[in-house]
């Protein structure tokens, strides 16, 4: 305990120097801007401000993606709730009672309680997330190569198993990722795979260039598509927030347990990021809540428990990819993705190489709500101004980020083929409802999954017994299995319950 | 029995990568490498990962064309508690109606594609700045001054925190066009 506050007290003094906080302050309004601009979710905007971090040194580099990650689950409560257009889909279960709560004149303490409950949750998944990294890692230090294929393996099948719209869907997309990241000149043998005489393939298809290309160039495609049409706003008077009182808050302090409690425990599982925490613990407060049925008439409880699930789902994510380097999140796969660009692979033996970094991200993440938090309390109505500026306007720049973005990476200007490709790839898949968490997570993890598989098979002569007869990975493969199969059964008991 | 067009639309984008996924697995059954004994090839993996993906897409392409019933397909466990809590508050959410503009898009493409073959050549003020302004007039937008000042000072501001800043060697372009380039390096210090 004494050693993770010792360590903790010097990420604190990697934030509080001026260069470092200023970036933490620069990232917190940035994400409160994505966060509140339509078009641009959470995802988006931390990739691309990653281009931005290619000549930062690492601490700066992940305070500032890390900064941005926390205050974007967080801004777009204001336009749910002012003017009833979420800023991406976190923020929908907010203007189920946030909405409505400001059409009764309660704009102001709906959006105090947003505020607390972001704080809230924030702050109690950031404790929970210094408390258990450590610990996890120490366990993690343990495993061999078949257990940490097990480990990838249950974090792709919960990807694919729980969050996708379809398991087919999310399958194909995962197995695309996968075969993206075999793409290139084989380590071992140095056999050409999938490279079909095109000498940039040769290198592989460097994760960046799906990412920007899938998440940021797609998603405005999709938008042009659609005409950029946003929702109209509606007016609204004098924009203030009036905190609640100390005795209201402790007469929900059951929602706000509840809540904080959904957020971590989501935002450890792969695939299962903000946006399902959120929609969760709405619906636990619906089922639970001591004032369930008037949820949706524009309760506190209604913004409590969804705003508190989407903040502490921030710290539930960052603890698989600082203890194993599995991210949890799109957010999360890109800070893994800084992390890698600065020559750091997140994991058990980082806390032992390299523990100022991932203390100073986690300090981060605590100044972080609370600057989140006081620009939250004074400074709403002009943050809430940018969404004056046209959308287009908006998409160009969004394009020339992710342009600048992919060639930046490697100074190659036929990387921008391959951004521009991935790009009409990821609106493809959106278009046709394919998600594209699982193709980045396939991408990233799969060269991890491929050398720990063959590693394995190495070690052990090709038994593939190994992995179930070792008690860790045996477990985890069992699991991995089951999560694959829930979701089969779960449909054939729905459909047996819909012919009865 | 003639198959109804919502099943064969069901089915096509699965048939697609069906067959994207046979050429894939001979490509993979073609992978040339010196093979030694006891030990798995490099094309073990991928050859593995195709299979997985021709099987989910046979079965899916079977099950668009020819499941009795449509109840729906399997979603993830909680994707599905989300779309049932979206769907009782339906009511309050904002209802925007989803346009569809393939012309935009297809232009908006093809603008993107032009951008990367030509940024070589104007370098990368001329060729940011003339893709900021068709973007805009792609997308709608038709306030002329503000699309002139958008592209041009956007164009010049990115070329600053890029070169400047963050240190990437943009494209200079080829001449005359590197002439605009250089000036610009010149007038914004940048060496």
């Amino acid at each position: 305990m004494e050693t993770i506050l010792a360590n903790l007290a010097v990420g604190f003094s990697h934030v509080f120097q001026p260069l470092n906080f200023a970036v933490l302050v620069i990232g917190v309004v940035l994400g409160l801007l994505v966060a509140v601009l339509p078009g641009l979710t959470l995802v988006m905007g931390v990739v691309l401000a990653l281009p931005f971090t290619y000549n930062m040194s690492v601490i700066p580099a992940i305070i500032l993606l890390t900064a941005m990650y926390i205050s974007g689950t967080y801004a777009g409560a204001w336009t749910s709730i002012l003017f009833r257009v979420p800023g991406e889909p976190i923020d929908v279960p907010l203007l189920w009672d946030g909405y409505p709560m400001a059409r009764k004149g309660q704009a102001a303490q709906a959006l105090g309680w947003t505020l607390i409950a972001a704080f809230f949750g924030g702050m109690v998944a950031a404790i929970t997330m210094v408390l258990l990294s450590q610990p996890i890692a120490k366990i993690a230090l343990t495993f061999s190569t078949p257990e940490y294929f097990a480990v990838i393996l249950f974090g792709l099948a919960s990807v694919v198993s729980l969050g996708g719209s379809s398991l087919a869907a999310a399958l194909v997309s995962l197995f695309a990722g996968l075969l993206i990241a075999s793409v290139g000149v084989d380590d071992t043998y140095g056999a050409h795979r999938f490279t079909f005489g095109v000498p940039i393939l040769t290198d592989g298809i460097d994760y960046l260039i799906v990412m920007v290309g899938a998440y940021g160039l797609g998603e405005v495609f999709m938008r042009l598509e659609q005409g950029f049409k946003s929702p109209q706003l509606e007016a609204v008077g004098k924009i203030r927030t009036r905190l609640p009182t100390l005795r209201e808050m402790l007469a929900l302090k059951t929602t706000f347990a509840r809540g904080s409690l959904t957020g971590i425990l989501i935002g450890t599982v792969p695939g299962a990021g903000a946006t399902v925490a959120s929609f969760l613990s709405y619906g636990i407060e619906g089922q639970y809540g001591k004032r369930k049925r008037l949820m949706g008439t524009g309760i506190p409880e209604g913004i409590v428990a969804p705003q508190c699930a989407a903040t502490a789902s921030v710290g539930g994510a960052i603890i698989p990819l600082v203890t194993m380097g599995i991210p949890g999140s799109g957010a999360t796969a890109i800070i893994l993705g800084a992390f890698l660009l600065h020559g750091l692979q997140p994991g058990p033996q980082v806390f032992q190489t390299s523990s100022h970094i991932i203390y100073a991200m986690f300090a981060s993440v605590f100044v972080g709500i609370v600057v989140m938090c006081a620009i939250g309390y004074f400074a709403t109505k002009p943050m809430v101004k940018v969404l004056d500026l046209p959308e287009v306007i908006i998409s160009a720049y969004v394009v020339m980020c992710c342009l600048l973005g992919a060639f930046a990476a490697r100074n190659n200007l036929t990387d921008l083929w391959l951004m521009v490709i991935f790009g009409i790839i990821g609106y493809l898949l959106e278009r046709f409802r394919f998600p594209i968490t699982p193709m980045v997570l396939g991408v990233i993890l799969g060269p991890l999954a491929e050398t720990n598989f063959m590693t394995t098979m190495i070690s052990y002569g090709n038994d593939w017994t190994i992995f179930f007869t070792r008690p860790v990975s045996g477990i985890l493969m069992v699991v991995a299995l089951l999560t694959l199969v829930y979701p089969l059964i779960r449909h054939s008991l729905h459909k047996r319950a819909s012919v009865a | 029995m003639t198959m109804s067009r919502s099943r064969v639309l069901k089915a096509l984008p699965y048939a697609v990568v069906l067959l994207v996924a046979a050429f894939l697995y001979f490509t993979a059954s073609n992978i040339e490498f010196q093979q030694r004994a006891g030990t798995l090839g490099p094309d073990f993996w991928p050859k593995a990962i195709v299979a997985l993906l021709l099987v989910t897409c046979a079965f899916e392409v079977g099950r668009a064309l020819f499941a009795k019933d449509t109840i729906g397909e399997v979603s993830g466990v909680l994707e599905e508690i989300v779309e049932e809590s979206a769907e009782q508050h339906a009511v309050v959410a904002a209802e925007v109606a989803v346009e569809h503009h393939p012309v935009l898009l297809a232009l908006g493409i093809a603008a993107t594609l032009a951008y990367v073959a030509l940024v070589t050549r104007l370098g990368f003020f001329l060729s940011t700045a003339l893709y900021l302004a068709g973007f805009l007039a792609i997308g709608g937008y038709r306030r002329w001054g503000v699309i002139a000042a958008v592209s041009g000072l956007g164009a010049l501001l990115l070329m600053f925190i890029f070169m400047k800043v963050v240190y990437v060697s943009l494209p200079i372009g080829e001449a005359p066009f590197s002439a605009v380039t250089l000036l610009l390096m010149q007038l914004m210090g940048i060496r």
